[in-house]
């Protein structure tokens, strides 16, 4: 457990101290400023437009560094071979994903929860009052970076290109938001045989509309707010699991 | 410690490379038919020709491969055990480092990977440091050091857990003469102290004097093991029988 713990404080310094993390949060700062201007044009709807707006932002630019550090976290370690000098002491391969993975989430979440803290005193000075909705919106979208990062992260391990991984694990995080369009789709396809594809790839996709928690908690379902959470751990566990068995069939 | 057990054994190992692209697959000859014990104590030095299968016998050793055939044991363990590589130290050609630590934190964090306790951490860096002559550049960032210098923390972080076992690929890779000097003279002092060290290297004189045994590879195969005697009564010492092996 303690060099879980090492590997993990040692993602969090590369993660806080790398250019990348600082830069996308340089741009939220940006982005959540020119939310602002936004709200002006919908002068009737600016602050739910300045919610929604910064949410979406938030989400975005934590999955963009998340999935960048999920794709980036093992090839580069093994592309600049620092994994010799970690590998080659008393550190199971498994304790060297979780732990990388770990320090990359929690790095994550700090820069979407500093993200959001920005965007929360934007809205306070803009009248707006506090809603529980906004922390189940906010935690529903930490759940879908973990559950893309995890996916970005396991793609990483059979692809030699960062880019590739990204763009596949960027393209499921598109389709998540679609899966039960797409699951109606495949019930009333005439042909099964056909559509069988698209079922085995809908088992694939993350459903990420399960973790829209806000429009759960604007409708009261509580418990199916806690179920999408609980599917999120379970998805990006499977998919860590997953990277773990494949990690360690790999030589360096 | 039982000392009739090898630091390292190799019985009848054999590596070789699948490599598949566009459905093809491609194979390649690592090591064969490598037969070798080295004892502990001793200073073990590896030569051979680029490709020959220096490293990837280093490899066998700490478990980052898999002998195809054959048995590999360190410290009479499984090399991928804990319990094998918590004894052993690695210092890999041209080692690298995260560019974003100094050179003081990345060897706390690689004691804490060797299992340090945080009670004596602090003092095993603090000697490391002196050992390798790094104390004055302990915080500065790893990215702003010279080669040599880098090179001196990766013999750092071989010995930073007091290893019985220190195995070294190219130690004095692209260092300059001063710096291969005072690397001899640092590994002279751990051999001194009892230290089992296989090195691999290309500057045949300093196996030639620092080693007790050493072994030619060629081809991924042992060609010649030969001991201090051996190029010490050759005419033309280790350089003309190595050459005469490789030929």
């Amino acid at each position: 457990m303690s060099r879980l713990f090492v590997l993990a404080v040692n993602a969090w310094q590369e993660n806080l101290r790398g250019r990348f993390f600082l830069l996308s949060f340089f741009f939220g700062l940006i982005l959540l400023y020119v939310s602002l201007l936004l709200g002006i044009l919908a002068a009737d709807q600016e602050l739910r437009v300045l919610v929604d707006f910064g949410l979406a932002l938030i989400e975005i630019i934590g999955l963009a560094g998340a999935l960048f550090g999920a794709c980036t976290a093992l090839l580069r370690e093994i592309e600049n071979k620092t994994i010799y000098l970690v590998l080659s002491r008393p550190v199971r391969r498994w304790e060297l994903l979780v732990g990388r993975f770990l320090g990359l989430m929690l790095s994550a979440w700090a820069a979407m929860a500093v993200m959001g803290l920005f965007h929360l005193a934007l809205l306070f000075l803009k009248g707006w009052s506090w809603e529980n909705a906004y922390l189940w919106a906010w935690l529903g979208s930490c759940a879908k970076v973990w559950v893309t990062a995890s996916l970005g992260l396991f793609l990483s391990l059979f692809s030699s290109s960062v880019m590739t991984a990204g763009a596949i694990a960027a393209i499921l995080w598109t389709l998540g938001h679609f899966l039960p369009e797409m699951r109606a789709l495949i019930a009333r396809s005439p042909d099964q045989a056909a559509a069988l594809p698209m079922q085995l790839l809908s088992l694939v996709i993350p459903d990420l509309q399960c973790l829209n928690l806000r429009d759960k908690i604007a409708a009261s379902s509580f418990d199916q707010a806690w179920l999408g959470l609980g599917y999120a751990a379970l998805y990006s566990l499977v998919w860590t699991g997953l990277s773990v068995w494949l990690l360690k069939r790999k030589e360096f | 410690m039982d000392q009739a057990i090898a630091a390292l054994s190799f019985k009848g190992v054999g590596k070789t490379y699948r490599r598949s692209h566009l459905g093809r697959t491609y194979l390649s000859r690592g090591v064969e038919g490598l037969d070798l014990d080295i004892a502990r104590g001793e200073a073990f030095g590896l030569l051979g020709l680029n490709g020959s299968g220096k490293t990837t016998t280093f490899k066998l050793a700490l478990g980052l491969l898999r002998p195809t055939m054959g048995e590999v044991s360190t410290l009479g363990l499984p090399p991928f055990s804990p319990q094998a590589l918590s004894r052993v130290g690695f210092l890999p050609e041209l080692p690298y480092f995260y560019p974003f630590l100094t050179p003081e934190e990345s060897l706390i964090f690689y004691g804490r990977l060797s299992g340090l306790d945080p009670a004596g951490l602090k003092r095993r860096v603090a000697e490391a440091l002196e050992l390798v002559g790094l104390s004055s550049h302990s915080r500065r960032r790893i990215a702003e050091l010279s080669k040599g210098t880098v090179q001196r923390l990766g013999l750092a972080q071989a010995v930073i857990h007091d290893p019985e076992l220190i195995i070294l690929d190219e130690p004095v890779s692209g260092l300059d003469p001063l710096a291969i000097r005072d690397f001899r003279d640092m590994l002279q002092r751990l051999s001194d102290r009892g230290k089992t060290l296989v090195i691999s290297s290309h500057s045949i004189s300093e196996l030639e004097k620092l080693c007790h045994r050493v072994g030619i590879l060629k081809d991924g195969r042992l060609a010649r093991l030969l001991t201090q005697q051996d190029w010490r009564s050759a005419p033309g010492g280790l350089e003309d029988l190595f050459v005469e092996t490789v030929k």
